[in-house]
């Protein structure tokens, strides 16, 4: 029974992260927890767009509402991280590729500098 | 010299927990001033931002203390990055709010290249985790993989 209810958890975790914008979402949380309306900003979508991707992750168990109600912020469901070393080197691969292309593409300034 | 290049092109990361802050430092051959202006102009930040290689979709940037910016990549997926810059002191010194963190570019001289260190301070070591855990690019594979051997690793501790 555990086994199942934890196995419907994760098909649901791993449809909701199925979508670009759910996944962006989830990016735009781990800044912190964020109202509707200022999720919408930065992915200009409309507030039922919105509402339903959130519904999707909400159901999925990703994110929960925030202490104030009044407001309704989202957050990011707590999830307790054992070892954190593994999302370090993605993090800095992230990173290192961003450089490599501004190292080329100082050469190429540079070279047309000359 | 271009091999020479090559070698100095490493990225390290280090983690402060201890004042919540990601450190990030790289070697470029070229003077403190090009890079300031790659981090500073459109024309420029455009050409490297997205980490795909991509030119970016939108690359707004109004480079004014108080000044907000706004990066766009093509995607999918698409992913925004936007902030407010807080401090313009070229050829050194670039600070800005981003994704409820502090951003700090820092450029040293280093025997004719440059020294740069990317610094982002997060509010509290629990918002370090959780920028950490999901990187920047939610859309990468490997952080899905990540997340399934966590979903694993969860199953056989309840199991």
């Amino acid at each position: 029974m555990v086994m199942d209810r934890y196995a419907d958890r994760l098909s649901g975790a791993f449809h909701a992260l199925g979508d670009p914008t759910r996944r962006a979402i989830l990016a735009r949380l781990t800044a912190g927890e964020a109202t509707v309306s200022q999720l919408m900003e930065p992915f200009e979508l409309s507030q039922p767009t919105i509402s339903k991707h959130l519904k999707v992750l909400e159901n999925a168990g990703l994110i929960e509402g925030g202490r104030d109600a009044q407001r309704r912020p989202r957050r990011l469901a707590a999830l307790a991280m054992k070892d954190i070393a593994d999302w370090i080197e993605p993090f800095r691969q992230q990173w290192a590729s961003r450089f490599d292309n501004l190292d080329a593409h100082l050469a190429t300034k540079k070279k047309q500098e000359t | 010299m271009p091999a020479q290049s090559q070698t100095a092109a490493k990225t390290n990361l280090d983690i402060d927990r201890g004042a919540h802050t990601i450190r990030l430092t790289r070697v470029f051959d070229a003077p403190r001033a090009q890079i300031f202006e790659a981090w500073t102009r459109p024309e420029d930040v455009t050409c490297w931002w997205d980490a795909a290689g991509e030119r970016l979709a939108v690359c707004e940037i109004d480079l004014q203390p108080g000044g907000s910016f706004k990066f766009v990549t093509k995607g999918p997926p698409e992913m925004s990055f936007v902030g407010t810059y807080r401090e313009i002191a070229p050829p050194d010194r670039l600070v800005f709010e981003a994704m409820g963190a502090t951003g700090r570019v820092i450029l040293q001289d280093a025997a004719g290249k440059t020294h740069m260190t990317v610094e982002i301070e997060c509010r509290s070591a629990e918002q370090l985790d959780q920028y950490l855990k999901m990187g920047v690019d939610v859309g990468t594979s490997q952080t899905l993989d990540n997340l399934v051997a966590y979903a694993r690793s969860r199953s056989t501790t309840v199991g």
